[in-house]
């Protein structure tokens, strides 16, 4: 069971304005249809290639 | 008033000087006394810093007649983008909440443009944080379009691209995260590069979203461009993302030759949904560029798919990280448009953030074996004539569609992977410019500024120019 927006917005110390709320309960909608373009990408074998770095930002 | 001193590229009036057919101080004063009267009909400045800019002038000026010129910026007038710091100056990100912000250190592109020799005029307007691509500020206000003042210039770059467009600075710099250099380029008629990630430094530029963010050039001609990036590009040990790749030759070699050269189309993703006039210009120049002697080859990229998605989630999410404090403690202060979108950004969760970087680095490889097949790719920038200030929807074929989501499709996929894209205008659509975008190998901006050459040698402009223009 997922939590309503404004309990999870509520629980990070953010208030958004009613209007907001009835836009964004309508744009995560839309978010979350687009997600479904990921289903069937076989994305096990992707690293998130982001590096970690010792001993500073670059090496060298 | 020169208006003709006005209007001429960055390179161009550079020769003047150089020349010492025109002198600094003339050049700056020239362009003073002009941004005076176009600022008020464009908004592309937030700042105009007369006296320091004409004080850099005389200095330029002294060195110059003393037998020390540096090259093409020396005692050459320009503003910036309002998110990349002056020392000790004020750099307000266009907004309430950084309003009487004071660095303490240049930016490195800042830096390496004033030790060239260039000379500020100011600080110019863009979308609030530069998360937003209609540049309708509520704190500065609205840029207009110099080709149609009703019209936006694109963002979050709008009033660099403003600016160039109505010849009130002779080039710029903009930041792209989702498009920002070539939304308002394309909008505005100009010249728009987005270098590799990590070819040119950061440092000192207000984050939108980190593993997005590019800096780089906004410019009245390919040229310009290229100059540009000679005297920004290169490792900078203060930007954590910075490359440390030999940087290329980008001027010497732009003779607009394309014979040879292997252009990649993908249908699927970056020619659906176009609205007609953009895709018929589009179409015409690539034909142009086979009938000079390049090739087109039609190029698969299945992940594209995913890519409005991924864009979405990484952007949105880092920008709500950089902006969490603010929003829990001054919400108030944001505009409404990106309140929301911080709003947004938290509702993502990790596993979210973290998928969507897989789906990214999937991304990167099917775009590296395109790239291997073909030398560039070529697309519409955007996929749609520029709309009215404060439409938030834009006109594809008779339908209405979301302006922002339609503004970025094709060009954020070149944010998440990094690679240089530029746009160049291709003509104008009902009275409006229309860029076409070309997308290039990693570190390969020369080729892609060659490319663009070649596409700015058929004029495709012809001899029409901005409304607002001197």
């Amino acid at each position: 069971m997922s939590l309503p927006i404004k309990d999870v917005l509520a629980a990070k110390g953010i208030k958004p304005s009613a209007e907001h709320l009835t836009k964004l309960e309508a744009k995560w909608k839309e978010f979350e249809a687009l997600k479904g373009s990921l289903e069937g990408a076989h994305l096990d074998d992707y690293d998130i290639s982001l590096k970690n770095i010792a001993g500073g930002d670059h090496h060298g | 008033m020169d208006k003709d001193l006005l209007k001429k590229t960055m390179t161009e009036v550079a020769g003047l000087i150089k020349d010492k057919k025109v002198s600094p101080v003339e050049v700056t004063q020239n362009l003073l006394d002009y941004i005076d009267e176009s600022n008020k009909k464009t908004n592309a400045y937030i700042s105009v810093t007369a006296e320091s800019a004409l004080d850099s002038a005389r200095q330029a000026e002294k060195e110059i007649s003393a037998g020390n010129y540096k090259g093409v910026f020396h005692g050459v007038p320009l503003a910036l983008k309002d998110n990349i710091y002056f020392k000790n100056e004020v750099t307000t990100m266009a907004s309430k909440i950084h309003k009487d912000f004071v660095s303490e250190e240049d930016a490195t592109v800042t830096e390496r443009l004033r030790d060239a020799g260039a000379v500020f005029t100011g600080k110019l307007n863009m979308h609030e944080y530069a998360w937003g691509i209609d540049n309708n500020n509520p704190h500065f206000g609205a840029v207009h379009n110099p080709w149609n003042p009703d019209r936006v210039p694109g963002g979050s770059s709008g009033g660099s691209g403003a600016a160039v467009a109505s010849h009130s600075s002779y080039t710029t710099l903009g930041t792209d995260t989702a498009g920002s250099i070539r939304i308002p380029s394309s909008a505005c008629g100009l010249v728009g590069l987005k270098p590799t990630h990590g070819r040119v430094s950061k440092f000192g530029v207000f984050p939108l979203a980190w593993t997005l963010d590019h800096v780089g050039p906004m410019a009245k001609s390919v040229a310009d461009a290229a100059a540009m990036l000679a005297t920004i590009a290169g490792f900078d040990p203060r930007d954590p993302t910075c490359a440390n790749v030999p940087v290329g030759d980008y001027t010497s070699g732009l003779n607009g030759q394309v014979k040879g050269l292997k252009i990649g189309i993908n249908e699927e993703y970056f020619f659906k949904n176009v609205d007609g006039p953009v895709e018929k210009l589009i179409r015409e120049r690539i034909a142009d560029l086979e009938k000079q002697g390049a090739t087109v080859k039609k190029v698969s990229i299945p992940s594209l798919r995913n890519a409005e998605w991924v864009e979405l989630a990484t952007s949105l999410s880092e920008a709500s990280a950089i902006h969490h404090h603010d929003m829990q403690t001054r919400p108030e202060d944001f505009g409404a448009d990106i309140r929301f979108l911080f709003e947004l950004g938290e509702l993502f969760t990790a596993v979210d953030y973290l998928q969507a970087q897989q789906a990214r680095r999937q991304l990167k490889a099917e775009f590296d074996a395109a790239l291997q097949e073909v030398d560039v790719l070529i697309a519409p920038t955007l996929p749609f004539i520029p709309p009215n200030i404060g439409d938030d929807k834009v006109n594809i074929n008779g339908k209405q569609m979301d302006f922002i989501e339609n503004c970025i499709r094709f060009t954020g996929p070149s944010n998440l992977t990094g690679l240089p894209a530029m746009t160049v205008p291709a003509g104008l659509g009902d009275g409006m410019p229309v860029g076409l975008q070309i997308i290039g190998r990693a570190f390969d901006e020369a080729r892609v500024l060659n490319v663009g050459k070649a596409v700015e040698d058929m004029k495709p402009m012809g001899d029409k120019s901005p409304v607002l223009a001197p």
